[in-house]
């Protein structure tokens, strides 16, 4: 288009004055388009606005977040402004997006087809980058599918479309969010985007990631035959009742059309519903008091990722729930699931998989949510494979006791002790027991 | 093995909807190969908006009109299998026949009780040679016709705005006038991406945005460069 840029087109960083050599169209979107560009020895990506989005509003915004620099290296953040001599416009430097990085519309289309530990894994990622960046006093303001992009090997994260992220409370740009994940305050016009609206967002956008489906979206959806603006207001905006409302069953899903829900609500555990529970009904009632925290929903997708253990019939994975303390039927072979061992430790319950890591965030006192390194790890025995142990990754002995045993035993760096229930283990900085 | 039960995200069929005036006057200067080739354009960007879209089934069809109208594409035809047959041109502007056929299709059945909105776009050089009001108020006394989002192009300086001021019937919405073939690509990648986003699954809502008042916020649409002098119809 006549109003972006061409390949081969020069445009300037203001700061550094580098050269940024056009090479492609990533995409388009409502604001303006993406470029990847060649800088210097290296390729970035290069936002550049159409005319009626390129402000003096929009610059004292980017010049705010380029100073203040990315909340973590999640985030696909603006580096340096971008302006060419010769015409109007403005842009933004930002890293490139690697490959390996997908939209959440692949996993709405099932596209794409991870792992419950891997959607764990990204519920994390997202509850965590969220709290870095509101810890910093900013907020994003448009949480929604098209922003988030994830690798579906690992569920690692990176949160684009930053040019938005305003000082929480002093947003002069227009960005009121996307529809659907809108929190219904903003939809109706009574609040401005914030870090409270933010959390709705995300509250939203994990319920979709976990149970494929919108939490408002029940009999009151199938009601409506024109699903157009002033629906979705009175849906999202003016009449929100969740889904699953202990209180309210006048949108509950319905057979046929919100199968979704059928299939995943259930076999998540307790604490999971209940927290999404309190998400669309007292997050809704009360916007400033009742949403749920960035550091809640972190925690609980840690904890959901721990509790995921395999049926021993058919492979499928399956979560432990506190509830239900032998176990319940097996969502895609409907037999009876089998508890594995797992690790009592003082914070966490980790069920013992054949693919099980410990990482600090479970042995060490001080490094709540360090998974940066496993210091541990279930292994085979290298001679009898019915044999299975913990092998100690870190770098200092863990002292043993196995039951029915007085005597402590070391287990140096390096080596494993057998896994058996009623086993307690000294990690050095915290004691557990298998059970 | 599956890996999660359950499947894709519910979602709901959305109609985008070609109105093509093919009436002798397109012969000239080009403008139905003009036109033929800015939908030939559109078709990848569409088919990104809809694949960028977990919320809407994509499905496109159009009409032709000219002497009578017709279906040029009967089928509702997912955005992934949509091949576009060239148009040709010759005849008269029978625009209100266009109308009817779109809205006997528009009628529940054949169209479904949930949708989202209906995109209907139309695309003239002249003035209708039938009875235009009349079978455009039929089109809008239908539910899918009303709630439908409704664009207007006019090609060259001979169109006739007022029916297709008529047509989309919303003050806030301008008709788009393209002067040259590369107004029309831009135009119609606009109807077909921007236009079709709003009505699937409107993107983020910003204060710069036009017709607020209708039931679909189309949103502003994209300024045009000043063309080349030779490329003037």
């Amino acid at each position: 288009m006549s109003l972006l840029l061409t390949r081969g087109q020069v445009v300037w960083t203001e700061s550094s004055r580098q050269a940024c050599q056009v090479e492609d169209l990533l995409g388009e979107g409502g604001q303006g388009g993406v470029y990847r560009v060649r800088v210097a020895d290296r390729q970035a990506a290069l936002k550049w606005y159409y005319p009626q989005f390129s402000t003096p509003a929009q610059r004292r915004v980017l010049e705010t977040l380029v100073k203040r620099g990315a909340p973590t290296s999640r985030f696909l953040w603006p580096l340096e402004l971008v302006s060419a001599p010769s015409r109007p416009g403005l842009g933004y430097l930002m890293p490139l997006r690697e490959n390996r990085y997908k939209g959440v519309a692949d996993l709405m289309k099932r596209r794409l087809d991870p792992t419950f530990r891997v959607l764990t894994t990204l519920g994390f990622e997202l509850a965590h980058s969220f709290l870095q960046l509101h810890s910093k006093g900013l907020c994003y303001r448009d949480i929604s599918f098209g922003n988030i992009f994830f690798d579906p090997a690992t569920g690692e994260v990176l949160i684009a479309d930053n040019d938005n992220v305003t000082v929480d409370g002093e947003g002069e740009i227009g960005i009121l969010g996307t529809p659907r994940f809108m929190a219904p305050e903003v939809v109706r016009g009574a609040a401005s985007p914030s870090i409270q609206t933010d959390l709705y967002s995300l509250a939203v956008l994990l319920f979709y990631i976990l149970m494929m489906h919108h939490p408002l979206e029940g009999k009151r959806e199938l009601a409506i035959h024109s699903f157009d603006l002033p629906a979705m207001n009175r849906l999202y905006g003016f009449e929100p009742v969740f889904v699953f409302d202990p209180d309210d069953a006048s949108n509950r899903p319905v057979q046929g059309a919100h199968d979704n829900l059928f299939f995943l609500w259930p076999i998540y555990p307790q604490p999971l519903r209940d927290l999404f529970t309190r998400a669309f009904t007292e997050g809704i009632r009360d916007p400033l008091h009742g949403r749920v925290r960035e550091g809640e929903w972190r925690a609980i997708m840690i904890q959901l990722r721990d509790s995921i253990y395999y049926c021993h019939h058919c492979g499928a994975e399956n979560f432990a729930d506190p509830a239900r303390a032998a176990g319940g039927i097996c969502w895609q072979c409907n037999k009876r699931l089998r508890l594995p061992l797992r690790l009592q430790l003082p914070r966490q319950l980790v069920m013992l998989n054949h693919n099980t890591e410990l990482f600090p965030h479970h042995l060490t006192a001080d490094s709540l949510y360090d998974f940066s390194r496993p210091l541990a790890a279930v292994s085979r025995h290298p001679e009898r494979g019915d044999v299975w142990g913990l092998k100690n990754l870190s770098e200092i002995p863990w002292s043993v006791t196995p039951p029915r045993d007085h005597q402590p035993k070391m287990v140096p760096p390096g080596l494993s002790l057998t896994l058996q229930s009623g086993t307690q283990i000294n990690f050095g900085k915290v004691m557990g027991e298998i059970l | 093995m599956i890996r999660r039960p359950g499947g894709e995200l519910a979602s709901r069929p959305l109609h985008f909807i070609w109105i093509c005036d093919c009436s002798g006057s397109m012969q000239s200067d080009g403008k139905i190969q003009s036109l033929n080739n800015a939908i030939r354009e559109a078709i990848p960007h569409m088919l990104r908006v809809a694949d960028e879209n977990p919320h809407a089934q994509v499905f496109v069809r159009a009409v032709k009109f000219s002497d009578g109208a017709q279906w040029h594409v009967a089928q509702p035809t997912p955005i992934a299998d949509f091949k576009w047959m060239d148009l040709q041109a010759g005849g008269v502007t029978d625009m209100g026949r266009a109308m009817q056929v779109v809205a006997e299709q528009l009628k529940i059945p054949p169209m479904s009780e949930r949708a989202l909105p209906p995109v209907l776009v139309l695309i003239s050089d002249g003035q209708p040679t039938d009875d235009f009001s009349g079978s455009l108020a039929e089109l809008l006394n239908i539910p899918w016709g009303r709630r439908a989002v409704r664009i207007a192009i006019a090609i060259g300086e001979d169109a006739d705005h007022e029916p297709l001021k008529a047509f989309i019937n919303n003050p806030e919405i301008p008709v788009l006038q393209a002067n040259n073939s590369e107004a029309l690509v831009n135009y119609i990648k606009w109807a077909s991406t921007a236009v079709l986003k709003a009505a699937s699954s409107p993107a983020s809502q910003s204060q710069v945005m036009a017709g607020g008042g209708s039931n679909v916020q189309v949103p502003a649409p994209p300024p045009m460069a000043s063309a080349p002098p030779e490329d003037v119809w």
